[in-house]
C-alpha cells in the first residue's frame, strides 16, 4: 500500500529508490563480502553525499529538520537493495549528537555529516544480550565491554550511550581495544572495550544520559527495523519475478495455487509491516508512542523477513541453495539483521514485560 | 502512555479527537447496559430500540450523504463510532441494511425505491438480509441457480437461497438471481432483486450453527411474484452492482477491535484460571498483540488511502484475511485460557460478566468462511495484485 506522504517525502523516496537501484544491488553487496569489508564504501559516500543522514538532523544543525520516518524510507530502499552501509547506525549518533547540543557534539555532528568521519553508537540495551554494560569507571575514565557493536570495525569513533554517561570516544584513544566478527552476509559486529579510557567528549550524564540512551536504542531499532523490511520486500519481489517465469509440467510454477498462496502470505506479512512500522516511527517522531510499539516493531519485522526470504528460499528450489544466486544472500542479511538489536524474541518477551505490567 | 489494545493509536485529526471524545461521552451515558458484553446472540428485533437511540441521536449511518439521512462522514469518523461502540461491548446495528443494501440503493436505486427503502433502514424498522448463497454456489458464487423470470410487470422467482444471516427475522431480502440462464461468463445472466419475504411462495427456516444459536436461515422460493420495479440496477448487471460493495464494507466486519476485545477476554479469563502464569500462554498473547498492533496500523492506513480516493486493490481481502484469521487466533486462545472450563457449555462468571469461551470461538469460525473464504481472498490477490499466471 503507497505510503502517505507529503511532497518532500514523495521526493526522498524516489531518490532513494534511485540511488539504492544504481550503487546497492546484491552483486556489490557480494563484492564486498568477499573482499573482507564491512561496507560498500563508494556507496556510502553516495549516500552521505545524498544527504539521507540529514533527515533527522534540525535544520539549525545543518540537517533537513525532517524525522524516522523519513529516514525509514531511505533505510528500507537501502535494505530493499541489499545496499551494505553503516546507514541506520550513523544517522542514530548524528540524532544524538544533534540533540545533545554542545558545541564538540556540534563539531563531531559536521564531520559526520560530511562523511570524513564514521561515528557508530555503542550501547547495550537492556532487552538484547545478557547483562553487563558500559560503568563509570572513575569520575574521569571509563571501563567496560560492549557487544554486538555493528561497523565498529571501520568507525572513526564511538558513541558510547549508558544510563549513566553518553559521551563520545575515540578509537584510537588508549584502552580502547575493538575485537571484530564477521556475520554471514558479510557485515561485521565488534567487541568495544575500554580500560580507563577518558572520553573525547561527554555529551550527558545522569537522568539526561539515560533518557537519550533509551531514545538512541529505540531509534536504532526502528532504523534496523526499516531495513530489514526493506529487504524482505526485495526478496519478495525477486521470487515473484521468479515463479513466473520458472516452468515445471509445461507451465510457470508461479500459475500453481500452492505457491501463490505463499506468496499472498508474505505480501499480505510484508504490507502490514510497513503499516506498522511508519505508524510506530511517525508516532516516534512525534512523541506519541508507548516502548512497547518499537519492540512490536522489531519483533514482527525480524519474524516477516525471517518468514519471507525462507519461503523465497523455498520458492526457488535448488538454486536457492546455492551461494550464487542472489535469494541466499537476502536470507543471510535477514539473519543478520534479524539478530541486530534483538530478534523476535527477546523483543516479544520485551513487548509483553512492557504492556502486561 | 498507558497501554490499551482498543485504542492503539492517537487520531492524527483534533476533529477527529474531539469527535471520539464526544462519542465516547454519549455512548458512555446511553448505552444498554444488558446487551453488553454477552454471550448469546442478540437476534435484531432485541436491537431495535438502541438502533433507534442512534438513529436519533444521528449517528445511524455516518456514511450515507446528507441528503438521505446520513452524516456524510469520513471514513475514519465512521471507524470511530464503530470503535466507540464496541469498546464497551456494546453491539454495533446489523449491516446488511445500513452497509450493504443501503449505499447500493443510494448509488444504484430509482427515486421510488430510495423513498420506500432508505428512511425504515435508518429508523430500524425493516430488517434486511442478504440472498447470495446456495447450495450449490459458494465460493463459486457466480454458478448460482435460483430463477427470476419476466413475465409482465413481475419477475417470477424460483430456487434456494442457504447461510442467510437474520433470514427469519429479515422483512426484506437483496437476493442476486439468474435472469439470463444462457449468458456466457455466467456472471453476466445475474440481476439483483429487492424481496419482500412476506410475499405468497416464500418459505423461511432458521438453521442452527455450530454455535448452537439460529444465526441464519434458508429460503425457499416457489412462484414468487416480484414487481418489476424491485430490480436494483440494470437487468443481467447485478454482478456488478454487488461488486460496488466490496471494500468500505470491510471496514465494519473486518476491525481489529474483534480481536482486541477477545485477547482483553483472554487475558481476564487466564487470571481466573491461573493459565496466566504459563510462559506459552505469555508468548501467545505477546505475539497475537503484536500482530493486532500491525493490523491496526494497516487498517488506518487503508482508511487513509480510501478516504483519498486511493485505496489498493488489495486493501479489502486483505482486511478480510487478516481480520478474520487474527480474529479466529484471539478466540482460540480464550478457549486455550480457559483451560478445564473450555469446552464448557455455561457461561464464565467473571466479576459482574459472562464470557463463553467455546461459543466465542465456534462463532468466529464464520469470519473466515462468509462473504469469500479466505482461500478465495488470497487467489484475488494472486491473480489481481502479484499478478501470477492462471
Amino acid at each position: 500500500m503507497e505510503l502517505v506522504l507529503n511532497e518532500q517525502q514523495a521526493l526522498l523516496a524516489e531518490t532513494a529508490e534511485r540511488l539504492a537501484a544504481a550503487s546497492g544491488g546484491p552483486q556489490r553487496a557480494r563484492a564486498v563480502r568477499d573482499a573482507g569489508r564491512d561496507f560498500d564504501a563508494e556507496a556510502w559516500r553516495e549516500v552521505v553525499r545524498a544527504g539521507w543522514l540529514g533527515t533527522v538532523i534540525a535544520e539549525r544543525n545543518g540537517g533537513l529538520g525532517l524525522g524516522l520516518f523519513d529516514l525509514a524510507l531511505t533505510l528500507e530502499q537501502a535494505g530493499r537493495r541489499i545496499l551494505m552501509a553503516p546507514l541506520a547506525e550513523a544517522a542514530a549518533a548524528a540524532w544524538v549528537l544533534s540533540r545533545a547540543g554542545t558545541d564538540a557534539a556540534g563539531r563531531t555532528l559536521a564531520g559526520l555529516l560530511d562523511g570524513a568521519r564514521l561515528i557508530v553508537p555503542a550501547t547495550r540495551p537492556s532487552a538484547w544480550g545478557l547483562g553487563g554494560g558500559l560503568r563509570d569507571g572513575s569520575a574521569a575514565a571509563l571501563g567496560g565491554v560492549v557487544p554486538f557493536v555493528p561497523f565498529a570495525a571501520s568507525a572513526h569513533a564511538f558513541l558510547l550511550a549508558t544510563d549513566e554517561i553518553v559521551c563520545l570516544v575515540d578509537r584510537t584513544t588508549p584502552g580502547v581495544a575493538v575485537e571484530t566478527k564477521t556475520q554471514v552476509d558479510g557485515a561485521t559486529v565488534s567487541t568495544v572495550r575500554c580500560a580507563d579510557v577518558v572520553p573525547a567528549a561527554v555529551l550527558a550524564r545522569g537522568a539526561a544520559a539515560q533518557d537519550l540512551t533509551r531514545a538512541l536504542r529505540e531509534f536504532l531499532v526502528l532504523a534496523a527495523a526499516a531495513e530489514l523490511l526493506g529487504l524482505a520486500a526485495g526478496a519478495h519481489e525477486i521470487t515473484l519475478d521468479y515463479i513466473k517465469l520458472r516452468q515445471q509440467f509445461g507451465k510457470p510454477i508461479g500459475s500453481f495455487q500452492v505457491l501463490q498462496h505463499r506468496a499472498v502470505d508474505g505480501f499480505i506479512d510484508i504490507e502490514l509491516n510497513r503499516s506498522l512500522l511508519y505508524r510506530v516511527a511517525a508516532a516516534f517522531d512525534a512523541g506519541t508512542y508507548h516502548s512497547a510499539m518499537v519492540s512490536a516493531v522489531k519483533a514482527r519485522t525480524s519474524r516477516c523477513a525471517l518468514a519471507v526470504t525462507r519461503a523465497a528460499l523455498q520458492m526457488h528450489g535448488a538454486v536457492g541453495y546455492t551461494d550464487s544466486h542472489d535469494i541466499g544472500l537476502y536470507y543471510k542479511r535477514a539473519l543478520a539483521l534479524a539478530a541486530r538489536y534483538g530478534g523476535e524474541l527477546e523483543h516479544t518477551a520485551r513487548f509483553s514485560d512492557l504492556t502486561l505490567a | 502512555m498507558r497501554w490499551d489494545n482498543t485504542t492503539l493509536f492517537v487520531d492524527d485529526d483534533p476533529a477527529d479527537r474531539a469527535f471520539r471524545a464526544e462519542v465516547r461521552d454519549w455512548v458512555a451515558a446511553h448505552v444498554p447496559t444488558e446487551l453488553c458484553s454477552r454471550s448469546t446472540r442478540i437476534d435484531p428485533p432485541e436491537l431495535k430500540p438502541w438502533h433507534r437511540q442512534l438513529h436519533e441521536r444521528g449517528w445511524i449511518a455516518p456514511h450515507w450523504p446528507k441528503e438521505f439521512g446520513g452524516m456524510g462522514a469520513t471514513l475514519t469518523q465512521q471507524i470511530i463510532l464503530f470503535e466507540e461502540i464496541s469498546r464497551v461491548g456494546a453491539p454495533t446495528p446489523y449491516p446488511h441494511g445500513l452497509n450493504f443494501i443501503g449505499p447500493l440503493i443510494i448509488e444504484v436505486g430509482t427515486p421510488a425505491q430510495k423513498e420506500k427503502h432508505l428512511p425504515p433502514i435508518l429508523t430500524g424498522e425493516t430488517t434486511w438480509c442478504q440472498g447470495y448463497s446456495e447450495v450449490g454456489a459458494g465460493s463459486d458464487l457466480a454458478s448460482l441457480q435460483a430463477r427470476a423470470v419476466l413475465d409482465g410487470d413481475h419477475f417470477v422467482v424460483n430456487g434456494h437461497k442457504v447461510w442467510t444471516t437474520n433470514g427469519h427475522f429479515a422483512d426484506w431480502m437483496f437476493a442476486l438471481l439468474r435472469t439470463d440462464p444462457d449468458a456466457k461468463p455466467k456472471h453476466a445472466g445475474i440481476s439483483m432483486l429487492l424481496i419482500d419475504l412476506k410475499s405468497p411462495g416464500v418459505t423461511v427456516r432458521p438453521i442452527e450453527t455450530i454455535k448452537g444459536d439460529a444465526e441464519f436461515a434458508e429460503e425457499f422460493f416457489v412462484d414468487v411474484r416480484v414487481p418489476r420495479e424491485n430490480l436494483l440496477g440494470p437487468l443481467n448487471e447485478g454482478w456488478r452492482v454487488a461488486n460496488k460493495l466490496l471494500g468500505s464494507e470491510r471496514f465494519t466486519t473486518g476491525h481489529p477491535r474483534n480481536a482486541a476485545v477477545l485477547l482483553n477476554k483472554a487475558r481476564e479469563v487466564a487470571e481466573l484460571t491461573g493459565t496466566s502464569r504459563a510462559p506459552g500462554f505469555l508468548q501467545k498473547l505477546a505475539s497475537l498483540e503484536i500482530d493486532l498492533l500491525a493490523f491496526s496500523a494497516y487498517y488506518r492506513h487503508a482508511a487513509s488511502l480510501h478516504g483519498r480516493g486511493r485505496a489498493p486493490a488489495s486493501m479489502a481481502p486483505v482486511i478480510k484475511i487478516v481480520g478474520g484469521e487474527l480474529g479466529q487466533r484471539a478466540s482460540e486462545l480464550l478457549v486455550e485460557a480457559a483451560g478445564p472450563f473450555g469446552p464448557q457449555v455455561d457461561d464464565l462468571g467473571i466479576g459482574n460478566h459472562a464470557v463463553n469461551p467455546a461459543a466465542e470461538m465456534f462463532e468466529m469460525r464464520r469470519v473466515t468462511v462468509g462473504s469469500g473464504a479466505v482461500e478465495i481472498q488470497r487467489n484475488i490477490i494472486a491473480k489481481r495484485v502479484l499478478g501470477l499466471p492462471s
